[in-house]
């Protein structure tokens, strides 16, 4: 970063970062606030747990779901929730190798942002096969039927690629916690928050023997965990680039897809940083710098996104395929025009704001902007979807296809899904890294000191 | 008492005081030592020379190579098992494996890496004779602290009490068991 002005402010001391972030479990300072967000989020959850109740017992057949548009909600849910997930893997594991100081105050709820939205990721491929029960088919085991999973298929790619970025994920956020669960046991009065926390940090001491391994896996993670993310959303987009369908057979799929989902990402872990400043009056850790710089990388995320569009047009046209060139077409005129429309507005003309530093330092606009970002990727994942089925190569098989009360039930259910996880991570455990954010601070005071 | 001292642990304000303690004891003879802190002091692995641990580097190649190989295996022998031909493609689908493969080699390489991590460390440890030490909860706060073993062959209750103190220790406490 080129301005100097230090990330956490040279006032703050180690001792005001630890009260600041370890009284959020231990006396949560935003009792009803979050009570009415819980009670709000257990609701939807319910609706999720009525609306899979019914889909089990009924089937897919619940959802708008036809032949040709069998793919729909669950599958472009999939993509968006995964995509949503990325950033925070990002933040946490690039710019920690980058020596990105700023991201100490947002790896921590940035990573359980992505161990939620992989979860629910992880259940829209579920709930979308005909008999859910029957997951476990997809690895494999000695079935008594003696046929084994089918490697060659990117349906196949998934279910690993899912799996693995739901543990490599979980571990590399509790590894990260694990010190800092040790200093709020440490500050812990009541037995049995002594007792809950002083189990999950598992007797850490902050011994430099200790930190030296601890620094070198930690590191090790983060290395690996960049290319996973880029694995995993470019597995993601083969699902459709490996087929056959107009509009999804290019190239440009996998960094298009990438690119996407770290731009919905980021704007996503824009909107979480200024709620919860906001709701624990975290202004001194996550400050106008840290939204200045997040605003910032959203931007660039959602100029190469647009980089994106512009070459899959370009793709359709300059392949020459009377079929590609039609589902371009149809992109832009026809009956779904409006997603396509609709992700192109609200994805790049608010976006623009953010090239004046007025708007990147205002929580209020940079959080309707960034609504509006994962709105528009939501739209797009859509519009990828649907546009391209309901009308391919055989006029014979062209067909709409209509969200169905069920669709949206689950939809709206399944942020349900999302927050109810986030919100007891935010109530119970250290929702900033503390002693990620003690070390910037020591390497700036160290740094004013020299002059 | 002093028969049943495990050893003596010094407090300290910054993390540059307790490097300067560390590099004195180390100067002093001491080998026995270890320094505790709320977060990674800079310089502090050198100074205790840890920097040269290779061992989660290897742990973690390690697990990427049977995380690769084994998915691999897996692969190949399900081919082998039940053959599903199409069209006269080859049965062993290489670019379509590696994917899965490349997945659980990330797997592999993380799980072995935390593993490895916890081992090394010894954790979970819930219980261990520091925290009995009154001062030692502000470890994970804003203090520092130096704790020198009762088994270092320098080890004088007394004298090495007095040397924490002229290095600049807050407070020195006695670690009991």
């Amino acid at each position: 970063m080129a301005s100097r002005t230090p990330v956490i402010p040279l006032s703050e001391s180690f001792g005001e970062i630890t009260r600041e972030v370890a009284r959020i479990p231990l006396h949560m300072p935003a009792r009803i606030p979050w009570l009415i967000a819980f009670i709000l989020s257990l609701a939807l959850l319910s609706l999720f747990l009525a609306s899979i109740t019914y889909l089990f017992a009924r089937g897919v057949g619940i959802w708008g779901l036809n032949i040709p548009v069998n793919w729909a909600f669950a599958i472009h849910l999939y993509v968006w929730w995964l995509g949503l997930g990325h950033a925070g893997t990002l933040i946490s594991a690039m710019l920690l190798l980058m020596g990105q100081d700023w991201r100490n105050s947002l790896n921590r709820f940035a990573e359980a942002m992505t161990v939620c939205a992989v979860i629910c990721a992880g259940m829209e491929p579920i709930i979308h096969l005909g008999r859910p029960w029957f997951v476990y088919w997809m690895f494999p085991y000695p079935a008594t039927m003696g046929v084994w999973p089918q490697f060659r298929s990117p349906l196949e790619w998934d279910v690993w690629a899912v799996m693995t970025y739901l543990i490599v994920s979980i571990l590399f956020w509790y590894i990260g916690l694990v010190p800092d669960l040790a200093t709020v046991r440490d500050r812990a009065k009541r037995r049995g928050w002594q007792v809950f926390f002083g189990i999950f940090a598992l007797g850490w001491r902050g011994s430099a023997r200790h930190w030296a391994v601890w620094n070198k896996t930690y590191r090790t993670i983060a290395a690996i965990a960049v290319p996973l993310v880029v694995s995993v959303h470019s597995e993601v987009s083969l699902l459709f680039a490996s087929g056959q369908i107009p509009g999804w057979h290019s190239t440009i799929f996998p960094p298009y897809f990438v690119l996407g989902a770290a731009f919905s990402g980021f704007a996503m872990v824009a909107m979480i940083a200024i709620v919860m400043r906001h709701a624990f009056q975290l202004g001194h850790i996550v400050t106008e710098r840290h939204l200045d710089v997040l605003a910032k990388v959203t931007l660039a995320m959602g100029m190469m996104t647009a980089y994106g569009y512009f070459f899959e047009v370009f793709d359709a046209y300059y392949s020459g395929e009377a079929r590609e060139i039609a589902t371009v077409h149809d992109r832009f005129f026809g009956a779904y025009a409006w997603s396509y429309w609709g992700a192109v507005c609200c994805n790049f003309l608010p976006l623009q704001l953010l090239w004046f530093d007025r708007v990147r330092r205002s929580p209020v606009l940079l959080f309707l902007i960034s609504t509006s970002v994962v709105v528009g990727m939501w739209l797009e994942r859509y519009m990828i979807l649907v546009t391209s089925l309901y009308k391919d190569f055989l006029p014979s098989s062209f067909g709409y296809y209509h969200a169905s009360f069920w669709d949206w039930s689950t939809y709206i259910g399944m942020l349900g899904l999302f927050l109810t996880p986030f919100l007891l991570f935010v109530r119970f455990l250290p929702s900033i890294s503390i002693f990620e954010d003690k070390e910037v601070l020591a390497r700036e005071q160290e740094e004013a000191a020299r002059g | 008492m002093a028969d049943r001292l495990l050893g003596l642990i010094g407090e300290f304000g910054s993390e540059e005081t307790l490097l300067e303690a560390a590099k004195q004891a180390k100067a002093e003879g001491f080998r026995c030592i270890d320094a505790f802190s709320p977060f990674p002091v800079e310089g502090m692995a050198e100074v205790l020379c840890l920097e040269r641990d290779h061992r989660i580097g290897w742990i973690t190649i390690i697990g990427g190579l049977v995380g690769f190989f084994g998915m691999l295996a897996v692969q190949l022998f399900v081919n082998v098992d039940y053959p599903v031909e199409v069209g006269g493609r080859p049965l062993f689908a290489w670019p379509a494996f590696f994917v899965v493969d490349f997945e659980i080699m990330i797997l592999g390489a993380v799980t072995f890496a935390v593993a490895g991590m916890l081992i090394i460390n010894r954790l979970p440890k819930l219980y261990h004779p520091l925290f009995g030490t009154p001062r030692f909860g502000l470890a994970s706060a804003d203090r520092f602290f130096l704790y020198i073993d009762a088994s270092d062959p320098r080890f004088d209750a007394e004298r090495t009490r007095g040397f924490l103190g002229s290095l600049g220790a807050w407070t020195v406490e006695a670690v009991l068991p």
